[in-house]
């Protein structure tokens, strides 16, 4: 533990509930393991309904692909800051001073953002475009803007441990 | 939109290398130099995601970071195995961030070695 932390981290790595992962024989495996497959539904579901709002199946009428594609990503994303929050409990002070948590941290906001921006600017394109007419220019940059931001939050992810 | 998706591989494979090499790397220990640290054991952290133990070392206080604690369980190292207050000698890596840490390899224990990479 750093001594110097913020108290709120200090107070969520001691608690009863940071102890008992750190103790258990297998509660933070459960949880390493529960984060990558979470991870594995998360960016299947992404790469999907980035894919057909950059243009790929086009044969498929937009909102049909981009809608359950994204509740599905919404469900991975949620399993994965559930697991996550329990990783980063058992060592939450040492984790938080980490630059490169910092930065996934920064991206993990910047990519929420981003993903309830194209909710709300591309809900009437998603609405009337038909099976292979163009979506607007605004859903092919915030894809690959969601793609780039998602990507880069996965290599900061495994890199904390080495820095 | 041909040019907006090359622009989107490019990035992706800007960004993914970065992951890929990291994971084969030790970070911020540094496997050139290896060390032994010997001395009694002061404390110890059966804990996740790596136990724990500070050793007494003729020259400092050495915090020695073990290995998850399944895997201590499995090759052999329970909590008993590193109890404090036993004589251990641990072969492995200094960190290069903080000079009285380093990371184990291997330990041994009244004449017992256990593995832990």
């Amino acid at each position: 533990m750093l001594h110097d932390a913020p108290p709120v981290l200090i107070a969520l790595e001691q608690s009863a509930f940071a102890s008992a992962i750190r103790g258990s024989s297998w509660a933070y495996m459960t949880a390493n393991v529960g984060h990558i497959l979470a991870l594995m539904l998360f960016v299947s579901s992404l790469v999907v309904m980035d894919a057909r709002l950059i243009g790929a199946f086009a044969a498929a009428p937009p909102a049909t692909v981009v809608r359950p594609a994204r509740r599905l990503a919404a469900l991975g994303l949620l399993l994965m800051a559930s697991t996550g929050f329990m990783l980063f409990a058992a060592e939450a002070t040492h984790v938080a001073t980490n630059p490169v948590f910092q930065i996934k941290l920064t991206l993990i906001a910047l990519g929420i953002l981003n993903a309830l921006l194209a909710g709300r600017l591309l809900r009437e394109a998603l609405d009337h475009t038909p099976a292979f007419a163009p979506l607007p220019a605004t859903a092919r940059l915030l894809a690959v803007l969601s793609l780039l931001i998602w990507f880069a939050t996965a290599a900061c992810g495994r890199l904390i441990a080495y820095f | 939109m041909l040019k907006l998706q090359v622009f989107a591989l490019i990035g992706l494979g800007l960004v993914l290398p970065t992951a890929v090499i990291a994971h084969h790397g030790w970070g911020s220990y540094d496997a050139a130099h290896p060390i032994t640290v010997a001395g009694p054991i002061e404390t110890l952290k059966y804990e996740n995601p790596h136990a724990l133990i500070t050793v007494k070392a003729a020259d400092k206080v050495w915090t020695v970071t073990l290995a998850p604690t399944s895997r201590m369980q499995t090759r052999g190292a329970p909590p008993e195995f590193v109890a404090v207050g036993k004589l251990v000698s641990a072969y492995g890596y200094p960190s290069t961030v903080d000079h009285a840490e380093m990371r184990a390899e291997r330990i041994t224990i009244e004449g017992k070695t256990v593995e832990l990479r």
